[in-house]
């Protein structure tokens, strides 16, 4: 579903709904999750802080649908996402994931690349290529479409991973550590551009980082410990 | 960006590898290129004998062996005396090496019999009587034998002379010593003996026909089996043994191309597992996955089978130069032993590429957000 479309209509829909969502590895001996609570809703931007191992990616996971929980209840839209949703549709056309380490395929042109997540959802290719080119140059890089990955700066790789996970138009966008791989100059032109989408599109951000001063952009703030949310803030959180 | 290009791109990540893969299967499918190719043409170009000669049911004793067993002479009799034979021809055919060529037909024909009928002479004359210590060869068994009309030519202990070069009409024929029945007798020590009998039945004589005369035939010659032309060399044990280990070596060869492909791409999927899982974390479906996989590994096997198809062809054209094959040889290297070849390559590829395919499909996505 369409962020901007969605919002408009009822812009406090509670998007996820988690309840007692516990994860487990290794046959219980590792709790990453410990019996998270929490409501998210649509548009909002939230940032979730915590030392390494608190969990915060293993959540981004579960809200992803890239991993089941052990046990809880874990809701997108009021639907159970371990029996009300099909987890491949739903990870092609109401998330887009953007991560630390940019994840390009190497093989494969910036325009290319931007097109990977539409062959899901778009049949025409020169639709594809269309929306890709449009994409690449709402985040600044129309001059470097055809450029493989390897030719590209750190911060160039992630705007291209940016333009990659709005490629379906989705309602959420999820970033694990977005700015984790780049220098202090490129981290804060990433931040902007993402708070620029989130704004522009009334999409809601969720991202996940060790970092503070980037957890204070958001407008609300989960602090994690232990598998466990410690700290909840909301409002006007720059220092 | 379509489907088939994210294919093409898998291949092309590896290029060595995807190059050394390749040249696996093709290995193996030149092996069935070359193998079936030789062992069909042999049993077309045998047959192409037959039709030439205007014979229509063989009498031999063809069993294991690559030249069938000598009988008494007296069958001969027996044979012309059944209803629907019209006309016999005894032989002495072997399969042996003279001088320099390790392998050529030597065959020795009843003089007057109507199996020496259709040769032309190309240079010389034909023997002339059954006594005279002379012989004529075939064109290509002359090119072979690098002989020409009045050298000396040595077949078994006996020094010979070459009287004439004719042009049989068929390979089999142009790569053949030819001499009397009488002479070959003699010097063999094979007096009285002969190993086939040509036969040649009422023209216009239906399958049904020619199946009934050499049923009768069977019935009065026990010691010898008649058969129509067109089943005699596709019956032979030794001919069918010839046949089962062309196909089993082919088989051998794709067996390896098979573990070939699978080993490459079980090391694709290992290798790209984080870019599944990212494909996957993007919303790939997992049919797509497999299909992608599937579809590498299938794409590896029509390249092979193109690739292989080509070696094989340049295989037999070589062994066919080769001076002691010419003569024997002309390898059936149809469109359909192509199409049939390179089908068999894509479904190496395809039955390779399953594991590797099911293998990835089994990827969780969550390890995209690792490392």
């Amino acid at each position: 579903m369409n962020a901007a479309a969605s919002n408009a209509a009822t812009p406090q829909t509670c998007l996820f709904e988690a309840v007692g969502l516990q994860k487990e590895f290794d046959d219980g001996r590792v709790q990453a999750l410990r019996g998270v609570d929490l409501r998210i809703s649509e548009g909002e931007f939230v940032s979730i802080i915590g030392p390494s191992g608190c969990g915060k990616t293993t959540l981004l996971q579960m809200l992803g649908a890239l991993d089941h929980p052990s046990s809880g209840e874990l809701k997108y839209r009021g639907k159970s996402m371990l029996h009300g949703l099909d987890a491949a549709t739903y990870r092609a056309r109401e998330i887009g994931f953007i991560f630390q380490a940019f994840h390009l395929l190497p093989t494969f042109t910036a325009v290319e690349n931007v097109q990977l997540p539409m062959l899901e959802t778009t049949t025409k290719a020169s639709e594809r290529r269309e929306r890709a080119a449009s994409l690449l140059k709402s985040v600044g890089l129309e001059h470097r479409t055809d450029h493989f990955p390897a030719k590209l700066s750190g911060g160039e790789r992630q705007r291209v991973a940016i333009a990659r996970s709005l490629a379906n138009q989705p309602s959420v966008l999820l970033a694990d550590e977005p700015t984790g791989n780049l220098d202090s100059e490129n981290a804060v032109m990433i931040l902007e551009l993402l708070i620029r989408i989130h704004r522009e599109q009334k999409m809601t951000l969720i991202l996940v980082t060790h970092d503070l001063s980037i957890a204070r952009q958001a407008s609300r703030m989960i602090e994690m410990k232990d598998g466990r949310v410690i700290n909840d803030l909301r409002g006007a959180l720059r220092p | 960006m379509t489907f088939p290009t994210i294919i093409v791109r898998g291949l092309m990540r590896r290029p060595v590898r995807t190059g050394l893969t390749l040249f696996g299967i093709s290995i193996g499918i030149a092996a069935v290129v070359a193998l079936v190719g030789v062992s069909r043409g042999f049993e077309t170009s045998w047959n192409v004998g037959m039709r030439t000669r205007h014979i229509d049911i063989v009498v031999s004793t063809l069993g294991s062996g690559i030249t069938p067993k000598p009988f008494d002479a007296s069958v001969r009799d027996r044979v012309a005396a059944v209803p629907g034979v019209t006309d016999t021809c005894a032989l002495f055919v072997d399969f042996t090496s003279v001088e320099d060529s390790p392998m050529l037909i030597v065959s020795a024909r009843e003089w007057g019999g109507f199996s020496w009928n259709h040769l032309k002479i190309v240079s010389g004359r034909m023997p002339n009587d059954a006594t005279e210590p002379a012989v004529v060869l075939g064109r290509t068994a002359a090119e072979t034998l690098k002989k020409k009309v009045g050298d000396p030519i040595q077949i078994d202990i006996r020094e010979l002379k070459v009287v004439g070069i004719v042009d049989g009409g068929a390979l089999v024929e142009n790569g053949s010593v030819m001499l009397s029945l009488d002479l070959m007798q003699e010097i063999t020590g094979n007096e009285g003996r002969i190993n086939i009998i040509d036969v040649r039945v009422k023209p216009g004589s239906s399958e049904e026909e020619i199946q009934r005369v050499c049923e009768a035939i069977n019935r009065v010659v026990p010691e010898a089996k008649a058969m129509s032309a067109g089943e005699h060399i596709a019956s032979s044990e030794a001919y069918r043994f010839v046949q089962a280990m062309s196909w089993s070596t082919s088989l051998l060869a794709v067996i390896m191309g098979v573990l070939g492909v699978m080993n490459t791409m079980l090391m694709t999927v290992f290798e790209r597992k984080q870019e599944i899982c990212i494909l996957l974390a993007i919303g790939w479906r997992r049919r797509r996955i497999m299909l992608m996989i599937l579809g590498e590994s299938a794409l590896l096997g029509l390249l092979g089978g193109m690739v292989g198809v080509l070696i094989g062809v340049l295989g037999v054209k070589a062994i066919h130069g080769l001076p002691g094959i010419r003569g024997l040889l002309d390898p059936d290297l149809s469109p359909r032993l192509f199409v049939t070849s390179v089908t068999i390559s894509i479904g190496v590829g395809v039955l390779s590429g399953l594991y590797p395919a099911w293998r990835s499909s089994r990827l969780t996505p969550s390890l995209a957000l690792q490392g």
